[in-house]
């Protein structure tokens, strides 16, 4: 009897404070972030978001310069508009470009392809999803790049006459497109295996009622499973838009890494916030004042609003998309 | 709070690198037992010892070339070089991560003031060449240009290959209508350190320490759209190589492979106004200029040297080494591989430098690296 009272209790404690892990570790990670971050933003204020110009200041200088109460090496100036649109720019290209393959991936596997086939497809998509970045990165450097430069880049910029920002020049190909090219690639088997799980769990019954009732697949798959799945395809999206914004290693290496400009067109070299991070630590170590570490930290920080604020924004337009739903059912 | 930071973005690189770390690791300790077991059979009493070496690509293929030969000096010493630019170099030997940073740069006096207790030790001269890729220029062709001129290029100021600035140092030569596409490194690098010195030595605006860009391992680059940076020697001259109009700087001990990939290497203008290529001859030539000046600390730049014959783009390759180490055995392996490394008949001796194209230690300042070298602890 005290026993089993004694257990509930740990029970009720430990899976208590299991559950509530997820926000104690978010509340940490930004706590620490911002507390590491506040000496940059008192230095750079609001134009750290708006400025353009990334400058970490002359480690070589003699002295260290005083504005607003902190030290920084002279010169520094944290300006990271041209990351922040690098990062968005490069991971909206992917989501344009994955989210409808790997819908109708997903349906295809579920739906249309025999079931032999579907069993030697499913793993080889979960095998993709598992591939590290570099691996992709290097693929995107010796494959994708010189095909941006050579094919896809002056065909699109073909298109440059009607839509301003697809125009030349294409430059070499690495850049913002072939970045946005090998994210999608990167997400799209995250969303698929996502998504075919959920149309797994979409009971047989209504579509097969759907198609009993003279449905076409396409009619039924619009009208019985999307609107089913539809809330969960919106978490993956939002998932795999994660996984995007925050891709490190296979953008450090195709973006072209630009400095102190934004990106006049597709084409053109970008540095991502995750990619600056990881570059430019190292170099930010030997600053003496230690505000170019700070600065990181502000960057770190901003991602992870970026990333909070997506996801909120995701949740809500999923509450419009629902009751819309619901109306078409 | 500045040692939180550190840790807290340091432990955001370490997830990132997990399963390098963990497959390095894995190698090391197979070789690590191996070689215990074997030197057990072999009854002997030496430990053994590990040493990590990080930083310069510039330094790295000669501590590769060093490794296997100082197998035979001190078996029982297991020495893991890893080329991840200068900045890596001096962050991490600061912080005792690993016992010897390698650094194109020597460190600044802030960072020393700072960080106090850390050496910079020279181990041989290395230089630095700019190098392009021109459709339709031979290889035999070496373009001439002026440390002005480049500045010009990387401050967008010069944006074709024809422009008559280019044109009026190269006559006779019919240079394309090409776009310049300058070449960054993106890490922390001392090549990026030498450039921007013979740079800032070149160019009043590049200078300016208001509005120019001045010197550093890292530097905020004009604004170029085109522009490209790489990561490492390796990444800028691949980067480089496949991109007609590219100009780049590249560490000398890359030469051969820049070459191989079809890559020009100009003729520098040295102080004296002659256009030179980097070699034994030019490299000396400017060494003897400057190494007379060397203080104590050896922190020095030999960066545009006078001289008719001094090649402008010179530097030593420092070793950064804590001065006080974990323990004793591993401060006298440091010390015995550094000796060992700037010894003329050990790692300074021809058939390594040469094929990095390096020069050894000059004789006047082996005693000043020596010294140095002897604080370790």
């Amino acid at each position: 009897m005290k026993i089993s009272r004694l257990f509930g209790r740990v029970f009720y404690g430990t899976t208590g404070f299991a559950a509530s892990s997820p926000l104690l570790l978010l509340l940490l990670i930004g706590g620490v972030l911002l507390y590491d971050a506040w000496p940059a933003w008192e230095y750079q204020g609001w134009s750290f978001f708006t400025g353009i110009s990334w400058n970490m200041g002359n480690m070589y200088a003699s002295g260290a310069v005083t504005h607003h109460g902190v030290q920084a090496a002279p010169g520094a100036s944290f300006g990271i508009l041209p990351f922040i649109v690098g990062t968005l720019g490069s991971s909206l290209i992917a989501l344009v470009i994955a989210v409808p393959i790997a819908v109708l991936t997903a349906f295809g596997l579920v739906y249309k392809v025999p079931v032999r086939a579907s069993a030697i497809l499913s793993p080889v998509i979960e095998l993709l999803a598992g591939i590290p970045s570099v691996v992709y990165g290097l693929w995107g450097l010796a494959v994708l790049a010189p095909f941006v430069q050579n094919g896809l880049g002056p065909l699109l910029a073909h298109l440059g006459r009607i839509i301003p920002y697809l125009a030349g020049p294409v430059g070499t190909g690495l850049g913002m497109l072939t970045s946005g090219l090998v994210l999608a690639v990167m997400i799209t088997p995250v969303m698929i295996a996502a998504t075919r799980d959920l149309l797994m769990q979409v009971p047989r019954l209504p579509v097969e009622g759907a198609l009993a009732l003279g449905l076409t697949s396409a009619e039924s798959v619009r009208y019985v499973s999307l609107p089913y799945v539809r809330r969960g395809v919106f978490g993956a999206i939002i998932l795999a838009w994660g996984r995007a914004l925050g891709e490190t290693m296979a953008v450090l290496m195709i973006s072209g890494n630009a400095n102190n400009y934004l990106p006049p067109n597709l084409y053109s070299p970008i540095s991502t916030m995750a990619s600056t991070i990881a570059a430019l630590l190292d170099s930010a170590l030997t600053d003496f004042t230690g505000m170019a570490v700070h600065a990181l930290a502000l960057i770190a920080f901003t991602l992870l609003l970026i990333a909070i604020i997506t996801n909120l924004l995701a949740r809500v337009l999923l509450q419009f998309g629902h009751s819309e739903a619901s109306v078409e059912v | 709070m500045k040692k939180t930071t550190k840790g807290a973005l340091l432990a955001v690189a370490a997830t990132l690198s997990v399963s390098v770390i963990a497959l390095g690791q894995g190698q090391g300790q197979s070789a690590h037992t191996m070689a215990q077991s074997a030197a057990h059979q072999a009854k002997s009493a030496s430990k053994a010892i590990d040493l990590q070496e990080t930083g310069s690509t510039l330094l790295w293929p000669l501590f590769q070339l060093w490794v296997p030969a100082y197998k035979h000096v001190a078996s029982n010493v297991f020495l893991t070089p890893s080329g991840t630019g200068s900045g890596v170099g001096i962050a991490e030997a600061t912080q005792g991560v690993v016992q010897i940073g390698a650094s194109d740069a020597y460190m600044s006096s802030g960072q020393l003031a700072q960080t106090p207790g850390m050496l910079n030790i020279p181990l041989a001269i290395s230089a630095q060449q700019i190098m392009y890729k021109i459709p339709g220029i031979k290889a035999s062709t070496h373009l001439h240009l002026t440390g002005n001129v480049i500045a010009l290029m990387y401050m967008g100021k010069i944006k074709y290959w024809n422009a008559p600035q280019v044109q009026r140092l190269n006559k006779g030569l019919k240079l394309p209508h090409l776009a310049i596409v300058p070449i960054h490194r993106h890490d922390g690098s001392g090549d990026t350190f030498l450039f921007t010195q013979f740079m800032t030595d070149t160019n009043a605006a590049w200078a300016n320490p208001t509005t120019g860009v001045g010197y550093g391992t890292s530097v905020s680059w004009p604004a170029v759209p085109g522009a490209l940076d790489g990561v490492g020697n390796s990444g800028v001259v691949q980067i480089a190589a496949r991109t007609p109009g590219s100009i780049a700087y590249v560490g000398i001990s890359w030469l051969n492979n820049a070459l191989k990939d079809g890559m020009g290497e100009a003729m520098l203008q040295n102080r004296a106004g002659r256009f030179l290529l980097p070699d034994h001859a030019t490299i000396s030539a400017a060494a003897d200029k400057m190494t007379a000046k060397t203080p104590r600390d050896e922190r020095i730049s030999l960066i545009y040297a006078p001289g008719p014959n001094s090649y402008p783009i010179i530097n030593y390759e420092y070793a950064i080494v804590k001065e006080t180490q974990a323990n004793v055995q591993t401060a006298s392996a440091v010390k015995n591989l550094l000796l060992w490394a700037i010894s003329p008949k050990g790692g300074n001796q021809a058939s390594f430098m040469g094929q990095v194209h390096f020069l050894p230690l000059p004789a006047s300042i082996f005693p000043l690296s020596k010294a140095q070298i002897e604080k370790i602890h």
